[in-house]
């Protein structure tokens, strides 16, 4: 038998639930909502669009809570079901296909790096309008990314899953995680770092 | 750019996650230190993260709630 993976708390509210307790469903929605509309907003960029992300999932899981055999923790059941409710949703909009991040775009042609400036969140944290500025070159950047690098840096650094569990979530390999998130990374660094020097130069 | 800096390069997330082994680490360690561009790099990278990081916290509509929780009595009220 498959050892259960979810935390206890967890296993109990299942276990409510499976009985019928509309407490115990309302206790998980209390315990993951917050951190799947934020990932859903870091996905879609839009507020409408995570409150159908979270939604959606949400009608998912406890549709099929009562065949889930507690293998995964329920957490990272959860994001297994918004990450196909976020690529569902892309599908529905149309959107143009991915593109691809290539490590070579970031070295220079000359074959010397560019020198990036990244400021410190703690520059001045008492400046409400830096931060704010800041917060939006941000949200903007990761928002910008290409969404199957988008969803490997959106686990891995803002959700801190690791890298295998990010594979499993995904259905990818770890190989591809590795490289997805380094890419990403790489991409946010030259994004921000352009938008900071636009912004002193103002 | 350097062979030497590139096989670098390509490892440096992994080495800040520390998913590397400890041949490797030393042999990015000591590739940092003798390479400020590299450096600069690896430094530039680590802030990015952080940055990103600390941005997370976002602002809940504070009447989503109540419409999910309807919406999910609604649809499993009569299990």
């Amino acid at each position: 038998m498959t050892a259960i993976a979810t935390d206890v708390t967890d296993h109990h509210l299942i276990a409510q639930f499976k009985e019928g307790s509309m407490e115990a469903m309302e206790t998980i929605v209390d315990r993951y909502e917050n951190r799947i509309f934020i990932f859903g907003l870091k996905m879609c960029g839009q507020l409408q669009d995570a409150e159908d992300i979270t939604q959606d999932t949400f009608l998912n899981a406890f549709k099929y809570l009562n065949s889930f055999r507690e293998e995964t923790k329920l957490k990272n059941w959860l994001f297994k079901i918004a990450a196909t409710a976020c690529i569902r949703k892309r599908r529905k909009k149309k959107c143009e296909p991915d593109r691809e991040l290539s490590l070579e775009s970031f070295m220079n042609k000359d074959g010397t790096f560019e020198t990036y400036d990244i400021p410190d969140w703690s520059d001045d944290p008492s400046d409400k309008v830096l931060q704010a500025e800041m917060k939006a070159v941000i949200s903007n950047a990761i928002k910008t990314l290409p969404h199957k690098y988008k969803l490997v840096f959106n686990l891995r650094d803002i959700e801190g899953f690791s890298t295998k569990e990010t594979a499993d979530i995904l259905g990818i390999s770890i190989e591809s995680v590795k490289t997805r998130l380094h890419r990403a990374r790489m991409a946010l660094r030259e994004k921000i770092s352009h938008a900071y020097q636009e912004g002193k130069s103002v | 750019m350097k062979e030497d800096c590139k096989k670098n390069f390509e490892r440096i997330s992994e080495y800040l996650d520390g998913e590397l082994g400890p041949d490797d680490c030393q042999q990015i360690e000591q590739h940092l230190e003798e390479c400020p561009e590299c450096r600069d790099c690896f430094d530039a990278l680590k802030k990015t993260i952080d940055l990103c990081k600390k941005n997370a916290q976002e602002e809940i509509p504070g009447d989503m709630q109540n419409r999910l929780k309807s919406k999910l009595r609604e649809c499993f009220g009569n299990n």
